[in-house]
């Protein structure tokens, strides 16, 4: 299977504060759909299968009737959580190309956030018995969204293993310094500095404001066709050389076996195995952030260092820049670019490959995505170069 | 005892899952009858050996702070009054491999950390809907 189906075409929409997106999100959809497969150069009638994830509410049937498709021959959305499926996505995108089961599948997420509210916010009112089902036993104490789940997890990473504050501020920074090249990123021209992140408010220790994603409107999309046939189309291929998904075999976000975890060890472990390759030889890598502690245990948790050695790894610069010692989120990520569950980082592994992002890796034959940390299962994707 | 988020805040809907730990006024967790295995959450099956047959532990009620994040930013407006405070994570002692979240009384946010020792408190309060008498489980740090 690996390497049989690869990304022929990205595309994206212009990318929005939360709320002043022009466009409904049905409008983002189409737009990043139809640039998607403009970029590969196929007719748009040709998509015969369309897969998201976290609850899309810009259903297969409602956009191939939108966008004219002959047919709709696969369609899928990977069980639970959120932006930890966004590799997972991908994955199930390739294993139905692969298969044979469809030949263009277009993998997409987007979302208005003014149109449809916030993800992620709170449910539950005051007064009365309001806390219903798996709510009732966070809710109750004033555990409500995912940035305080984060930080129980990561306020543990820390203790255990003797991370400080500035490992935290080192990813903001790296964000923040590498959209200062992106024009699409919505913190370009809008540089952060050690002393703004320190001097920012608190969300919930360990967060400070910058160590959480900002919510965004926007859409980004990705065409999934065989190597074989990406090959007559527009760009160079980019293969998709393999994916994982998973957790076990202790579920769970709050056991004693998970906390602490952002349930990327399993992931870890497929993925090297299935990609004959390990941390050593990624190229460039996106961590997907939703928070900044949290990316911290991904990394470690990849296997690029060991957790009381991860505050080094970050440090110093060592993720800032197209040379950096760790080329990572090259586009500013979900903190610099935009917060588009993440999609962001599939089109910019795409162009690092292809050779055209603002940021450019010298040489990349291996770019990683790590999806969302923090939920599971957990999810990641590694594109290559063409062979 | 008043609550720690203020009398105002949400309470948790009863079912035959919340209903006997946010009730008994003793910590009770889900405890298989099949093969004795503690759970929580509670759910339909035993979580060790698939047996249906669930039943309830009256833990004693002591345990050790494994993680504690301090909220400043309120995400509900009926918690706008009530930051900062620490939601903590709580192992119980004699309920091996289980977390409970909760909050703690009588310590200010920043001074609660991970390995405190603490035991069971409960908030009572009822339920102006059902008018049915909650015993909300919470927790105070044991200075030895």
């Amino acid at each position: 299977v690996h390497g049989a189906a690869a990304i022929a075409g990205i595309g994206e929409t212009r990318y929005y504060e939360r709320g002043q997106s022009p466009h409904t999100e049905f409008q983002l959809a189409c737009i990043a759909i139809r640039r998607a497969v403009e970029d590969a150069g196929i007719a748009l009638a040709d998509v015969d299968g369309f897969v998201s994830y976290l609850d899309q509410r810009n259903t297969p049937t409602r956009l191939a009737r939108t966008l004219g498709l002959r047919e709709l021959r696969w369609t899928g959305v990977p069980w639970a959580g959120g932006g930890n499926s966004m590799a997972a996505a991908i994955q199930t995108a390739d294993a139905a190309v692969s298969a044979g089961y469809a030949r263009h599948v277009v993998v997409f997420r987007a979302l208005a956030q003014g149109q449809f509210g916030r993800f992620g916010q709170a449910g539950g009112g005051s007064g009365g018995a309001s806390l219903r089902g798996a709510f009732a036993w966070n809710g109750t104490y004033g555990m409500l969204s995912p940035a305080q789940q984060c930080a129980l997890h990561t306020a543990r990473f820390m203790h255990d293993h003797g991370i400080s504050q500035e490992a935290l501020c080192e990813i903001a920074l790296a964000c923040y310094a590498n959209a200062q090249r992106n024009p699409r990123a919505l913190r370009y021209g809008k540089p952060l500095t050690r002393d703004a992140y320190h001097a920012s408010r608190w969300i919930v220790t360990p967060f400070h404001l910058y160590d959480c994603c900002p919510e965004n409107d926007g859409g980004a999309a990705a065409l999934v066709t065989s190597t074989e046939r990406a090959r007559d189309l527009r760009h160079r291929p980019v293969p998709i050389v393999a994916a994982a998904t998973g957790i076990g075999p202790a579920y769970g976000s709050f056991t004693q076996a998970t906390l602490g975890s952002a349930h990327y060890r399993q992931v870890a472990r497929h993925l090297w195995e299935a990609a004959d390759m390990g941390p050593a030889d990624v190229d460039v890598a996106q961590f997907y952030e939703n928070f900044t502690g949290s990316v911290l245990i991904a990394i470690s948790e990849m296997g690029f260092a060991a957790p009381e050695g991860v505050e080094a790894f970050v440090s110093g610069g060592r993720l800032v820049g197209p040379d950096a010692a760790f080329p990572f989120n090259t586009s500013g990520g979900n903190l610099g670019e935009a917060y588009i569950h993440g999609f962001g980082m599939i089109n910019e592994s795409v162009r690092q490959v292809r050779g055209d992002s603002t940021c450019q890796v010298r040489d990349v034959r291996r770019a990683l995505v790590v999806a969302g940390p923090g939920y599971s299962p957990g999810s990641a994707v590694v594109f290559g170069a063409l062979e | 005892m008043s609550r720690v988020l203020g009398d105002g805040w949400a309470l948790p809907a009863l079912d035959d899952h919340t209903r006997p730990f946010f009730t008994a006024g003793v910590l009770t967790l889900q405890q298989c009858r099949a093969c004795a295995h503690v759970q929580h959450p509670p759910d339909d099956v035993c979580e060790a050996c698939q047996a249906f047959d669930l039943g309830w532990f009256e833990s004693a009620g002591r345990g050790r702070i494994e993680s504690v994040a301090v909220v400043h930013h309120a995400v509900h407006p009926a918690l706008k009054d009530q930051v900062p405070y620490a939601i903590v994570l709580v192992s119980v002692t004699d309920a091996p491999g289980v977390l409970v979240a909760g909050n703690v009384f009588g310590a200010a946010p920043d001074a609660i950390q991970i390995g405190d020792a603490v035991r069971v408190v409960f908030e009572h309060v009822t339920d102006p809907t059902s008018v049915e008498t909650l015993r909300i489980p919470q927790w105070e740090i044991v200075r030895e």
